[in-house]
């Protein structure tokens, strides 16, 4: 539109139209305010949360490297030969080198990372990790006993400095001395540092080390020089971000894709509200353009009031979404209680950006939904709209239906394409065609459901009132509608998709949680061979298999995936679920199965070969592909002989016990118990499956809940919107009842026919909804599911949720029909009739 | 940052509960043994000073220095990384013609053969850094520091000159207080300097001291001033004194040997140091008495030397190695040249 | 004798189908006086009149007020022309609720002027003119009618325009309040020296005409005014 002079001439007048408005319907400025707030609050908390843990995880990733701008890095817990440390230190392109012994310790129940340094290589290259004595503490830095620790794990643990601590790592337990702090860890590392040679000794890692920490002159001579190392890769401090970040990036994504729906759900129903507003004032503004307002004072009028509730409703969003923020990482932890950053301190941290990004996002939202009405009402002729007296419908009127076909099909091709770096965008792209080809196919879907009804004469006048209305105006509905079914949709999909994952993960539990009892070590601690003896020969126990568990490190800027060692070979593990029938093995190849989520990470595929980091780089041929819900970032399973073989680690960390027939469970655990070495007893957990499934399926609740709540407020904000909606459009028909009350209709029966209308309106938003939230469901299932987590499933429907859906929402519709008729009802008929806005 | 290595290294670390070997009067220095290492005891040094020329004719003063240092550690513990041996080495170049010090240094602990000392004859090395005897007699040392190498071999042309009772030196009032301790003076050095990436052949004259210790300086002493001088004629004279904290000397001593070979030794009461000139550091703010008048009382009378240095700062800061604050610059004299020594003017050493 | 300030030559307009709604159509209204133009149902008063205001194009024939062709006009033209020198009386009155009745009075001014001041003080002047005198703070919902179509001449008349263009302005009235807002009306025109054109059906509204003219599908055809 051409910049029209004259529209800023007219101001005042736009002013008093706007300001009549807002003074006589404030409550849905309100309405439509709060709906971009909801959207805005939730999208600005959800990334707030993610990104104060991301950073709060580099934090604690730098904090215990050190600020190391290379390292060689042990593939696995189970270290390195120190005899790699001179090769290394010597390496071209290396100017020094820091050997570090890195152990998951614990003080009392707090959780931290001790690192075993040579102070003075530390000090050349990682000056950060250099402990601090509070008083001429000289003799300190090479002192067996002394441990230095970061703020946070000072807080944690509750030491004080010059105290004695019982530091557990790798199943021993050292009284050591706190000698100082690590004021260059930052305040996220749980950190402590003792001496290398006392790491070495007191905690069993003598000969071994797990990380090399470089300071380089020749960063691209040292990176070719150190390629190939065995058991252990190089790695730069990026890569070591970016594990954290690849680790719950799915996750996060797919949370900030649920706030934007909260924030598209925002936008309709400002398009609802703003396409009512402009449908009750299109004689207004025909006055106005009559009386000599130009065609732009219209689109400027619908604008300035978009933008106004843009900018209250972002606004309000963005502090809504800070405290919300606030208050979940003070309640539920950075990641939302899906334990992607277990243990680590989460401070809230202010994004300028994407603050600014998300009042954008907000107004933009505003600001679309309120550009169509605004575009309608503008094309509109003064003089016709003026004479109108009312909506003119012609029931006769085709419904097009081929726009919502092409979204859908589009959609549908959309979604099939594969992901971008690792993320499901087009499965996002192909969702949000989806959802936009559903909500324009909602006025045909009225028109088709509602056909077979409007054709059947007879029954309840209210009744047949109502449903030609509705079949006579669909597009009405699909005003009120498309909030509700844009809302319904995206919730009964990601309900489909949480119940289905759910019923998975349930039973697979079932299937491999097959033993009668689960014995689990921690900090470190082992069941060496002696004790793996004893513990087999326990009266009751019919077989216990042992198994190692490793985190081993296959590319340096991913999550390490899972080695499992377990006796496999001969007689096959029946707890081991193939996915892929097993293939035969050549004469002589070490098997090695490996996860779905590993096969679809790493394109194993049976008969592949694979070399693994351990034992110094072997091969091994990959024999089948298992089920596996339980770790997002791989696993692989060997065989424990090859382990053993391979690595010489006779330690075991897991034992699953089957009883003899008739055994008393509870016997046996006592018996097993008294069977452990005594300083192992407290470093053993033992479970029974029933608890390990309940532990399980907890896990999986706590790390969806915050979806489920997302969802909650989604709906609610569809069903706020229908509400409105529906209460505007029954308001606006005042006349048409006053005159339906001159024909004899009781104000009963006016109710009877709002109330079936509302039902019907919000029936239809349910089916709709419903129907397109199953096709919705079925990207997240087969696409986004298996793009983010790498995990397959089949759908289950859940039945109780669809009816409690549809019910609530038919409910909620007619109640809202049914009170404002009500009031529409409440003047008398004649005054009905005569008003005439 | 590391003032703890300082502390760790120099500190009088409860000497009651230590191990070490005490240094007592009557041996008699062998070498090439003594060349080497003498791990069992707590301080340890190979410490080169010296003058050297260009092809141009400009003068410089060089320093190469290896310390050997015993931390108390547990015997039992069994790792390679155990720091039963920690190693320093300081290098300087000072350069008449810009006024400029350039210094480096290398720490670490022994083992894993990134750094070691040898036993048996002089052999010390951190990594590309490394002063040994050769086969040969000579000496040879190398170091490489950010700005400037030092390639050079050093010819000894007099035998060892063992210091205090044929190698006991003694430093305080204990008899304890005391360092095994011999020089070589008047080695001849030639060999090869490289700054700001060019190299060029130097040939000049070293000193060479080599001392060990358990328990170097009483708990009164505040630091020392040293200076080793090679005259013209042959003849190497090397003097000391310990300063008292609080001011005053605590003991002083030194030695005399003439072109001929003969030899004078100083008892605490023949040598005193005056101050002709003070320096103050912009960088520690220390004051060093960088110009000193020389009084040594020999059988003929009081000989006097004025030590004139070649600039005045030569201030070496190794903090960051965990070492002290020290002077140590090339001087001038009166038919002769050498090194002065000025320690625990920042801050008192302990040793 | 003064330039007519509505001058209308040769207008015709036709309507989809094959059926011409008038053509060659001639009309002339001087500055103070009133003509009526009566017909039936169908015959095309209202389009004449959103013809007038140029709010529809002519198929033939020129419009023109004070000397301003309408035709060659685009729409912003005719807009500000609309605004500054036409003004209107609907049959349905077209009070905004939501405005107080001085800032309904108001309209054409603030579409012109941002001063919020003098534009009420006007329009309350308009209103006692119209012999509703301080009751500007009031809303439509507190009037009767007669009152609303008072306020909507008030309206019509409060920036002076050269042109006043009514449709059935009594149309929603009883009799005896149609004639009292009727003689208002009529007076306020010729007062103020404008022209005035009322589209009716009824005799009784044309009655107060200076002209009355009958709409064919020939065109007008003059009567004489009762």
């Amino acid at each position: 539109m051409a910049a029209e002079p004259d529209l800023w001439s007219g101001r005042l007048a736009l002013g008093w139209l706007i300001g009549g408005e807002w003074r006589f319907h404030p409550g849905r400025f309100v309405l439509t305010a709060v709906a971009i707030a909801v959207g805005v609050a939730l999208g600005f908390a959800v990334h707030l949360i993610n990104g104060s843990a991301l950073a709060s995880f580099d934090g604690a990733v730098r904090g215990v490297g050190g600020g190391a701008e290379l390292s060689v890095r042990a593939a696995s817990p189970l270290g390195f030969d120190e005899a790699l440390y001179p090769r290394v230190a010597r390496a071209a392109g290396v100017r020094d080198a820091s050997p570090v012994v890195k152990l998951d310790a614990r003080i009392g129940s707090a959780r931290l990372t001790l690192l075993g340094l040579d102070v003075i290589r530390a000090a050349a290259v990682t000056p950060a990790l250099v402990g601090i004595a509070p008083e001429r503490g000289n003799d300190a830095m090479f002192a067996e006993d002394a441990v230095f620790l970061s703020r946070a794990a000072l807080a944690q643990t509750g030491a004080k400095i010059g105290a004695h601590v019982a530091v557990t790592a790798n199943g021993r337990s050292v009284p050591l001395r706190v000698a100082g702090t690590l004021p260059g860890a930052g305040d996220t590392a749980v950190l402590g540092v003792i001496d290398i040679a006392a790491a070495q000794w007191r905690f069993g890692r003598l000969g071994t080390l797990d990380r090399i920490d470089l300071a380089v002159s020749d960063r691209a001579a040292a990176e070719s020089a150190l390629r190939g190392l065995p058991g252990a890769t190089l790695s730069a401090a990026e890569a070591q971000n970016a594990q954290g970040d690849v680790l719950s990036r799915a996750y996060r994504v797919n949370l900030d894709m649920l706030a934007l729906v909260a924030l598209l759900t925002g936008g309709f129903l400002v398009y609802s509200a703003q396409s009512l507003s402009v449908a009750r004032r299109q004689r207004a503004f025909a006055l106005l353009r009559t009386l000599g307002m130009p065609r732009g004072g219209v689109v400027a009028a619908v604008a300035v009031e978009g933008l106004a509730i843009g900018v209250v409703g972002a606004g309000a969003g963005l502090v809504t979404g800070y405290v919300m923020a606030w208050a979940a990482l003070r309640w539920f932890g950075g990641d939302l209680g899906a334990g992607y950053f277990g243990g680590g301190v989460v401070r809230l941290a202010f994004q300028p950006g994407a603050a600014l990004g998300f009042f954008a996002l907000g107004l933009a939202a505003a600001a679309l939904g309120s550009a169509i009405p605004a575009r309608l009402a503008a094309r509109a002729a003064p003089a016709a709209a003026l004479k109108n007296a009312g909506d003119v419908l012609d029931p006769r009127a085709r419904v097009a239906w081929w726009p919502a076909a092409v979204l859908l099909v589009v959609g549908g091709a959309v979604a099939l394409l594969p992901p971008v770096g690792g993320l499901p965008l087009f499965g996002f792209a192909g969702m949000a065609l989806l959802l936009a080809g559903g909500v324009a196919g909602v006025p045909w879907f009225a028109r088709v459901l509602l056909t077979p009804l409007a054709r059947r004469s007879g029954g309840a006048v209210p009744r047949r009132l109502a449903i030609r209305h509705l079949h006579g105006a669909p597009n009405d509905a699909a005003t009120a509608l498309c909030g509700i079914v844009a809302s319904t949709a995206l919730m009964i999909a990601m309900a489909t998709m949480i119940t289905s994952f759910r019923g998975a993960v349930d039973d697979w539990l079932g299937q491999v949680l097959g033993a009668d009892l689960y014995l689990r070590t921690s900090a470190g601690a082992v069941f060496d061979p002696a004790t793996q003896a004893r513990l087999s020969a326990t009266p009751g126990v019919a077989r216990a298999a042992f198994s190692r568990q490793l985190p081993l490190t296959i590319v340096p800027d991913r999550p390490p995936i899972t080695l499992i060692a377990r006796p496999e070979r001969g007689a096959h593990d029946p707890l081991l679920v193939l996915i892929a029938p097993a293939v035969p093995l050549p004469t002589g190849a070490r098997p090695v199965w490996v996860s779905e989520p590993a096969q679809r990470l790493y394109g194993w595929n049976p008969g592949d070969s694979v070399t693994l980091p351990i034992g110094g780089g072997a091969r091994f041929t990959v024999a089948g592909v298992w089920r596996d819900y339980g770790r997002q970032t791989g696993a692989v399973l060997v065989d424990a002989h090859d382990y053993q073989r391979l690595t010489g680690d006779t330690g075991r960390d897991e034992l699953a016990a089957m009883l003899r027939p008739g055994a008393d469970t509870g016997a046996v655990t006592a018996a097993i118990q008294a069977r452990l070495p005594a300083d192992l007893r407290d470093q053993v957990e033992i479970t029974r499956p029933a608890t390990l499934r309940r532990f399980a399926l907890t896990l999986f609740d706590r790390s969806f809940a915050v979806t489920y709540l997302l969802e909650a407020i989604a709906i609610l904000v569809g069903l706020a919107g229908v509400a409105a909606t529906i209460s505007a459009q029954t308001m606006a028909r005042e006349r048409e009842f006053g005159m339906l009350r001159h024909l004899g209709l009781t104000r009963r029966q006016l109710t009877a026919m709002l109330a079936t209308e509302g039902a019907l309106v919000g029936l239809t938003g349910a089916l709709a909804g419903i129907a397109l939230g199953l096709v919705l469901a079925q990207v997240l299932i087969h696409v986004i599911n298996p793009q983010s987590f790498n995990f397959t499933m089949s759908t289950r429907i859940p039945f109780g949720t669809l009816a409690a859906v549809a019910a609530a929402l038919s409910g909620a519709a007619a109640a809202t029909a049914i009170l404002a008729g009500r009031r529409a009802t409440a003047r008398g008929a004649v005054q009905s009739v005569r008003e005439d806005w | 940052m590391l003032r703890w290595i300082a502390g760790l290294a120099l500190a009088a670390v409860a000497p009651a509960a230590t191990p070490y070997p005490v240094v007592r009067p009557g041996i008699t220095l062998r070498f090439p043994q003594d060349h080497g290492a003498h791990p069992a005891f707590r301080t340890e040094w190979w410490y080169v000073t010296g003058w050297l020329r260009t092809a141009r004719g400009d003068d410089l003063g060089f320093q190469v220095t290896f310390f050997r240092t015993r931390p108390q550690t547990d015997p039992r513990n069994p790792s390679r990384f155990a720091p039963t041996q920690v190693l320093f080495a300081h290098a300087a170049l000072s350069d008449a013609k810009t006024g400029r010090l350039f210094h480096g240094e290398r720490v670490a602990r022994a083992g894993f053969g990134l750094a070691q000392a040898r036993e048996g004859d002089a052999d010390v090395a951190i990594r590309d850094w490394r002063m040994r005897r050769l086969p040969d007699g000579r000496w040879a040392t190398q170091v490489n520091a950010d700005g400037f190498a030092l390639t050079l071999a050093l010819s000894p042309t007099q035998p060892p000159l063992p210091q205090g009772q044929g190698g006991y030196s003694r430093k305080g009032p204990r008899p304890e207080e005391a360092s095994y301790y011999y020089s070589i003076p008047h080695l001849r050095v030639s060999g090869r300097v490289t700054r700001a990436g060019t190299t060029e052949p130097v040939t000049g004259e070293a000193w060479l001291d080599r001392e060990w210790s358990s328990d170097y300086l009483a708990p009164e002493a505040q630091g020392w001033d040293w200076t080793g001088l090679n005259f013209d004629d042959g003849s190497a004279l090397m003097a000391f004194r310990i300063r008292r904290k609080g001011g005053g000397t605590l003991w002083a001593g030194g030695a005399l040997r003439r072109a001929d070979g003969t030899r004078s030794v100083f008892a605490p009461g023949d040598v005193s140091f005056r101050p002709l000139a003070i320096w103050r550091s912009p960088a520690t703010g220390a004051t060093y008495p960088v110009a000193q008048q020389l009084s040594v009382r020999l059988a003929d009378g009081i000989h006097r030397w004025r030590l004139q240095p070649l600039f005045a700062a030569q201030e070496l800061d190794t903090r960051g190695s965990g070492m002290p604050v020290y002077w140590e610059g090339a001087v001038r004299t009166q038919g002769g040249r050498g090194y002065l020594e000025l320690t625990g003017y920042a801050k008192a050493l302990a040793m | 004798m003064t330039a007519p300030r509505l001058d209308v030559r040769g207008l015709g307009k036709s309507v989809p189908g094959p059926r011409r709604l008038f053509a060659g159509l001639d009309l002339a209204v001087r500055g103070g006086e009133l003509v009526a133009i009566l017909g039936e149902s169908g015959v095309g008063k209202s389009t004449l009149l959103n013809m007038l205001a140029g709010l529809d194009e002519a198929d033939e024939g020129t419009v023109t007020i004070e000397g301003s062709t309408l035709g060659p006009l685009d729409e912003a033209a005719r807009t500000r022309l609309r605004r500054e020198r036409i003004g209107f009386v609907f049959q349905a009155f077209h009070i905004l609720p939501y405005l107080t009745l001085a800032q309904n009075v108001a309209l054409p001014l603030a579409l012109v002027s941002s001063d919020s001041r003098a534009a009420q003080a006007r329009a309350e002047a308009m209103l006692d003119s119209v012999g509703l005198g301080g009751r500007g703070g009031d809303y439509a919902r507190d009037l009767s009618g007669g009152e609303l179509q008072r306020v909507a001449i008030a309206r019509a008349l409060v920036h002076a325009p050269a042109l006043i263009l009514a449709d059935e302005p009594t149309g929603n009235l009883d009799p005896e309040t149609a004639a009292r807002v009727l003689a208002l009306f009529g007076g306020a025109v010729r007062e103020r020296g404008a022209a005035g054109v009322i589209v009716t059906h009824s005799d009784a509204t044309a009655a107060i005409a200076d002209r009355v003219l009958t709409l064919t599908a020939q065109g007008l055809v003059e009567r004489r005014g009762g």
